[in-house]
């Protein structure tokens, strides 16, 4: 018999000997992974969608008088002084009036008595991909506002300024439960791994007294803590992930959740979270081992 | 196997349980320890398997200084000494056969010779019956005979063994000293603390009597 064989069996000896407080404790790490996974999975996806979003973000700068060459040259300077930009467009009064017609199509005869320049010339700016922080935004707007001969600057500010508060609002969800719930997990599996000590002082003394050595005696406990982590937090994403599937097919069509293209996490995704779940319920066997353990 | 150098040992607030003790036990040999109750025998003993410290003098057991060893060495030790405890320390929700396999576990013996060990100790105590009982359902003799088993289980070098006959009758006192002597004949070193006179009386081993924490004879057994 080697020393994993005899390990292995102590372990199952232990959950079978304490299975009740085993399974309150198997309960509450799934449950704490099924939440924060939750909340974790909502907010990666809106991350997704934001950056979705974000593709099309562009800032239409309106102007005063439609630039000539040399202005229209300054102009481009002055914007990316402050920082480069994916790309600039100058619509000029002409363009602007056409793509309107086109936006309005069947109905473009309503423009039929409009004259073809009472629309404002524009600046088109595409930010860099790494210029769409909210804030960054706002900056570069106030920046692009002050520019010379610019009536004002537009690029959703309302959509853009909720979606950012929401993603905030939902990063302090995520921080939070995570927090609470890494907390709860970790203060349970130590709480368990503890009272399996305590009821079990006599057979530990026992053990130590016939020669078992620390290993020997510890590594049964740690293995409990792993097990916790590694089923409840398997147990904990196949709730959400049958949940998501459920409601993936029940809320199919057009909807919140196409706009959103809802995914799942990703396989490195997964790994880490039990992963996670293992070491913080690993850690807490140990705390308890450390602190109750005396061999 | 055994030597003490003016061991003592004092509990708060300044009670002496052993005093000034000096004495060696050879390799293989079968050593009784008598007194009366309170002597300090079985302090003694908890002095030799390391479950208590001396408040004085050295005690080395197979060449080492017990109380020095730390971790992995005092387990392996500790694997080499078999002790059947005056309390029996046994495992009351767990089976007969269990408790005798404990000891042999932790030196990650292979399961079919626990086994078949366990069923060998079980035949010669006469407990085979026994073997699934759980062991806070046994008399008080059948209890102190699974501790003994559980004692020589794991065939080790040095056997310490407190009262082993206390609650025992005439016959199955025999056996457990048939069983010891086995164990002994077989190389291991014996101690045993008694007060039964029956057991070491007619052998020509040595005995030691404790009186108060002290020495109070070293003598040889009446057949010497």
């Amino acid at each position: 018999m080697n020393f994993w064989f005899a390990v292995l069996r102590q372990t199952g000896r232990n959950l079978r000997q304490t299975w009740t407080s085993q399974f309150m404790t198997f309960l509450t790490v799934s449950l704490s992974v099924l939440i924060f996974a939750f909340f974790y999975l909502i907010y990666t996806n809106m991350i997704g969608a934001a950056d979705r979003l974000s593709d099309d973000l562009r800032l239409i700068v309106y102007l005063e008088d439609e630039p000539g060459v040399e202005m229209q040259k300054q102009l481009r300077r002055k914007i990316t002084n402050f920082d480069d930009v994916e790309e600039i467009h100058f619509i000029s009064k002409a363009e602007a009036y056409e793509r309107f017609a086109k936006q309005l199509g069947n109905d473009s005869d309503v423009l039929a008595d409009m004259p073809k320049d009472f629309l404002p010339a524009s600046i088109e700016v595409v930010p860099l991909k790494s210029l769409r922080g909210y804030s960054q935004i706002k900056l570069f707007s106030e920046y692009l506002a002050s520019l010379p001969g610019t009536e004002k600057v537009q690029y959703g500010q309302e959509w853009v300024e909720r979606f950012y508060y929401f993603t905030r609002l939902l990063t302090i969800v995520v921080l939070l439960s995570g927090t609470l719930l890494i907390l709860t997990a970790t203060f349970m599996v130590a709480y368990t791994i503890r009272l399996t000590i305590m009821g079990r002082q006599a057979e530990l003394e026992l053990l130590k007294l016939v020669g078992a050595t620390n290993s020997y005696i510890r590594t049964p406990f740690l293995i409990e803590g792993l097990l916790q982590g590694l089923m409840g937090s398997i147990i904990g994403l196949s709730a959400l992930y049958g949940l998501f599937q459920w409601i993936s097919s029940h809320f199919a069509g057009p909807g919140l959740l196409n706009l959103f293209h809802f995914n799942f996490f990703p396989p490195v995704v997964i790994a880490s979270i039990i992963l996670g779940s293992i070491c913080l319920c690993s850690l807490g066997s140990y705390t308890s081992i450390r602190k109750f353990l005396r061999i | 196997m055994i030597e003490m150098i003016k061991v003592g040992r004092t509990y708060d607030p300044d009670i002496t349980a052993l005093s000034d003790i000096s004495f060696s036990v050879e390799t293989g040999e079968m050593f009784f320890l008598i007194g009366r109750s309170g002597a300090g025998k079985t302090t003694l003993l908890k002095l030799i398997c390391n479950m208590e410290t001396p408040s004085n003098g050295l005690i080395e057991v197979a060449g080492y200084n017990i109380n020095k060893l730390k971790g992995k060495d005092l387990a392996h030790l500790r694997q080499r000494i078999g002790v059947a405890y005056q309390d029996f320390k046994l495992l009351n929700d767990r089976t007969v056969a269990e408790n005798i396999a404990i000891s042999m576990e932790v030196s990650y013996k292979k399961p079919r010779a626990i086994k078949n060990r366990v069923r060998e100790l079980l035949d010669q105590l006469q407990l085979v019956d026994k073997h699934d009982t759980l062991t806070g359902e046994l008399s008080r003799g059948e209890q102190q005979r699974v501790a003994l088993a559980r004692a020589v289980a794991n065939s080790p070098r040095l056997i310490l063994v407190d009262e082993p006959t206390g609650n025992l009758d005439a016959s199955t006192t025999k056996q457990v000293m048939e069983l010891l002597t086995r164990s002994n004949k077989a190389g291991a070193t014996i101690v045993i603390a008694t007060h039964d006179e029956s057991i070491y009386q007619q052998s020509n081993h040595r005995i030691m009597e404790l009186s108060n924490g002290r020495i109070s004879s070293l003598t040889r057994g009446g057949k010497a």
